[in-house]
């Protein structure tokens, strides 16, 4: 895939680099049956932020200009100036 | 049609492309639900598959934070001056089953915080505006489609403070794949504000007025993309993207800056200045092994690009061990760097010629680090049992976890933060 010219070169290797890494993983995976998710249901295995880190996130979101895509807060209120 | 609409559609879709890209090849889910903040998005894949320890049960969280941070670039005195703040923030989120399939959730807390620097917008200490709550108010439903499978959802929500009224809106989608190793889900925000426009005390035109000049709005649009994929027995990721588009008030009214040609003479500063229009493009990848019985690995990257020039880099790991099978300690580092957006400088050194302008050092750029420590005690019957006041129904006090998380940015900012997560569970 061509990425967009409108990405700077920079970004383009950083966004490539990203999707290769993806594209290798789903390559690489194997088909894993339920009775064999033991380790996957473990509770640090989420594939998500834990409940209790949306303080830290929220305020990340606000103190630095580039938040998103880490389930912060991107709109409404502010509620920290 | 002028160039720019190419170039934000171009934008736009080469970031969705990206995102589906994998999608577009394997086609389908794990249990991700990427946002855990509750603003009126129901948790997309909560019940995907269903968790086998709750059968049917109300689920309740308390959570609560106190945040304290302090620096000297306050973005109120243009640039310079505290940045001291606290913030208290009691939540409670709420999970209760009407039936197998469906869910309602709602979270509801307040925000009380103060802030020394918004004490400097009438250049007096000691004003009401140095202290103020934050209300808020998300609802969700979802439901679980007749597949088993598929799982919706809408929600709504609002919050409300001195200067700031915003409601939301949201709908989502996730669907896991038959063996239940991959997922994919989408989420669509909508946030509706609008805000008080209060300006620095000798920028308000008038006289009279208290608080400068009325009333602007802001729309923010988020589009959240998650596709999940079990690689190995032990190994699995995500790959996000959470598309933001906004328009309107974008800047703080109450921000001062300060011009290199006109000096720190006060009255002659401006009021912060950002485009009407902003759109954002971060991409996250998550990585998580089971490496041993006693440790795990979590791993996060994130790119981010948006058009006020910002590109940042997150990395965060954490590295929960098992003590004991029910107590984990997990340390964490994340560290952060962005470039500055095209319309930051520091106090004193805009022009009057520019067309934009801010000394906002959120926007300013820098390199963070964040390190810290929680723990998390589930014991398997539960910390506790307790009669409630709804019909002597018995609560279990189910799981606590405690967090505490030390940051700094090169900008001499530092924040401290703890929080705690109470879980209960009623029948």
């Amino acid at each position: 895939m061509i990425l967009p010219t409108v990405f700077s070169p920079r970004v383009r290797v950083v966004l490539g680099g990203l999707l290769l890494v993806g594209s290798s993983g789903l390559s690489s995976c194997v088909s894993v049956a339920a009775y064999q998710k033991m380790y996957l249901n473990d509770e640090d295995m989420k594939l998500a932020n834990k409940r209790i880190e949306v303080y830290e996130t929220n305020f990340e979101s606000y103190r630095e200009g580039a938040g998103g895509a880490n389930g912060g807060k991107v709109g409404g209120g502010c509620g920290c100036n | 049609m002028p160039s720019s609409f190419y170039s934000l559609t171009q934008r736009i879709m080469a970031a969705t492309l990206l995102a589906l890209l994998p999608a577009l090849v394997w086609a389908q889910a794990t249990p991700t639900p990427n946002r855990v903040d509750g603003y009126g998005a129901p948790s997309t894949t909560a019940p995907t598959p269903p968790d086998p320890s709750n059968h049917g049960e109300t689920e309740v969280n308390i959570l609560s934070s106190y945040y304290q941070q302090d620096g000297d670039h306050g973005a109120v005195q243009g640039g310079r001056g505290t940045q001291y703040l606290t913030d208290l923030t009691p939540t409670i989120i709420l999970n209760v089953p009407l039936d197998s399939v469906t869910r309602v959730s709602a979270n509801v807390g307040v925000d009380y915080y103060a802030s020394a620097s918004t004490d400097r917008i009438d250049q007096v200490l000691s004003s009401p505006s140095a202290h103020d709550a934050r209300y808020h108010v998300d609802l969700g439903y979802s439901r679980q489609l007749a597949d088993k499978r598929t799982i919706v959802g809408v929600g709504g929500g609002f919050s409300k403070e001195y200067d700031y009224l915003s409601f939301n809106i949201t709908g989502s989608w996730a669907h896991a794949s038959l063996d239940g190793n991959r997922e994919l889900s989408v989420a669509g925000q909508a946030f509706f504000d609008r805000a008080t426009l209060i300006l620095p005390a000798e920028l308000r035109t008038g006289g009279g007025q208290e608080h400068g000049s009325g009333f602007d709005t802001r729309q923010s649009f988020n589009l959240n993309l998650v596709y999940s994929q079990v690689l190995t027995q032990r190994l699995q990721l995500a790959i996000s993207t959470e598309l933001v588009a906004q328009r309107g008030l974008l800047s703080t009214p109450f921000h001062r800056v300060y011009f290199r040609e006109t000096g720190e003479a006060l009255g002659k500063a401006k009021t912060e200045r950002l485009p009407r229009q902003r759109y954002k493009y971060p991409v996250g990848l998550r990585l998580n092994y089971y490496a041993t019985d006693l440790v795990q690995l979590r791993g996060y990257y994130r790119f981010y690009n948006d058009n006020f020039g910002i590109t940042a880099h997150t990395l965060e790991l954490e590295t929960p061990v098992k003590v004991t099978p029910f107590f984990v300690l997990y340390p964490f580092y994340r560290y952060h760097t962005q470039t500055a957006a095209n319309y930051f400088a520091p106090y004193l050194e805009h022009s009057v010629f520019d067309e934009f302008y801010t000394s906002d050092y959120d926007l300013a750029g820098f390199s963070a680090h964040k390190a810290g420590l929680g723990l998390r005690y589930s014991p398997v019957y539960g910390l506790g049992r307790f009669k409630t006041p709804f019909g002597g129904r018995v609560a279990k006090f189910k799981a606590l976890d405690l967090r505490y998380a030390y940051y700094r940015q090169t900008t001499g900012l530092t924040a401290n933060l703890i929080s705690a997560d109470l879980s209960f569970t009623m029948p």
